[in-house]
């Protein structure tokens, strides 16, 4: 924080009377000061990055989506910056995906008020923040990554990269490609494109071709 | 003013404009209570957090407004008609929360509408009978 005692906090959001009420009711915290807020636009990012806040909250009412773009550019300008979202929707690859972006706090849109300032206050204080059911997806993402530790040999010799190793362990599972884009986050396209790739790559005439492939080379399947 | 007149009591000088609160989603209302409830002039009747017992608090408390969600800006909520044609002479705020807009239903034999900028001056303006409706009739369609 700017101040030891005084979180600096910046407003985004679309709607005005949003704006204006969560400033007066986040003003009246000695502990936080609204030092801007604006709307959505194509000046924005220069209006976040000139006031430097320690937090920025930015709504996402309407559909749950939020600006990713945004986060990734005001991150990369202003990496110690921390996010709040707010307004957002339960979706857990909305959530992963803000994670990534460097999110530390995320509140729902059925929170109240006071959740949203205990959140500012927590995440200013160095904390990350999240609702309980999407906390557990964030636990059970990071389990799933442990039991995907790529392989050398793999890697060497048939030329997998880590993600497609992920996948090869995850057919070996016998699941179909829908099934692998929602355990990974991922759009079932994508998994397609992996798929179709490693295929290529190790001349392999279906997945399961591929998968016998890795066993062979050491790969826990 | 306009095309309606208030049955409230801003006029009288002596009573508050009566205000029920039943927008969504929580926050949205949460920052209209926060908006409206340090107002010396407008007294807040209560919150609803659930569409279905709205007729009967509006039966019980007698609002002079209430405010709802919009979930569509071409779209007249449903609510709303239920609403007026039991109650003609309540006002409807109806706030979408994504948008810097809101609408004002009335009903002067037949409902009309306005739209209100989404502030606390547009809201306060809208509750008070400061809007300029007159021109804004026209503006806004609904199906």
């Amino acid at each position: 924080m700017s101040d030891a005692a005084v979180a600096a906090v910046f407003l985004l959001a679309q709607n005005r009377l949003l704006r204006e009420a969560l400033a007066k009711i986040l003003g009246k915290k000695t502990d936080i000061a609204v030092v801007g807020s604006c709307v959505f636009s194509s000046q924005a990012l220069d209006e976040v990055t000139k006031v430097a806040p320690d937090v920025l909250v930015m709504d996402s009412f309407g559909g749950g989506s939020v600006e990713l773009g945004f986060l990734h550019e005001v991150k990369s300008q202003v990496p110690e910056l921390k996010i709040v979202l707010i307004g957002m929707d339960p979706s857990e690859q909305l959530f992963l995906q803000a994670v990534r972006e460097g999110v530390l706090g995320y509140v729902l849109e059925d929170a109240s008020a006071l959740e949203v300032v205990s959140t500012v206050r927590s995440v200013a204080n160095g904390e990350a923040i999240c609702p309980p059911k999407l906390c557990a997806t964030l636990f059970h993402y990071v389990a799933r990554q442990k039991s995907s530790v790529p392989n050398f040999r793999v890697r060497l010799n048939l030329g997998l990269t880590n993600r497609e190793q992920q996948l090869v362990l995850l057919i070996g599972r016998g699941l179909t490609n829908k099934e692998i884009a929602s355990q990974l986050q991922l759009a079932e396209q994508t998994v397609r494109n992996h798929v179709h790739r490693m295929l290529r790559k190790v001349g392999a005439h279906d997945r399961f071709a591929v998968v016998e492939m890795c066993r062979m080379q050491g790969l826990p399947i | 003013m306009g095309q309606y007149a208030y049955v409230c009591s801003m006029e009288r000088g002596v009573e508050k404009i009566r205000v029920l609160v039943a927008n969504r989603p929580r926050l949205m209302r949460e920052v209209v209570l926060a908006t409206i409830s340090d107002q010396p002039d407008i007294e807040v009747m209560g919150e609803i957090t659930d569409d279905t017992d709205i007729g009967q608090v509006v039966e019980q408390s007698k609002p002079d407004f209430v405010i709802i969600a919009l979930d569509h800006m071409d779209q007249r909520p449903a609510l709303c008609d239920d609403l007026l044609a039991r109650h003609p002479e309540m006002k409807i705020l109806a706030l979408a929360p994504e948008r810097n807009s809101s609408v004002f239903f009335w009903s002067v034999m037949n409902i009309r509408s306005a739209r209100v900028e989404s502030s606390e001056a547009g809201i306060l303006g809208a509750l008070r009978g400061k809007t300029q409706l007159a021109d804004a009739v026209a503006s806004v369609r609904f199906q």
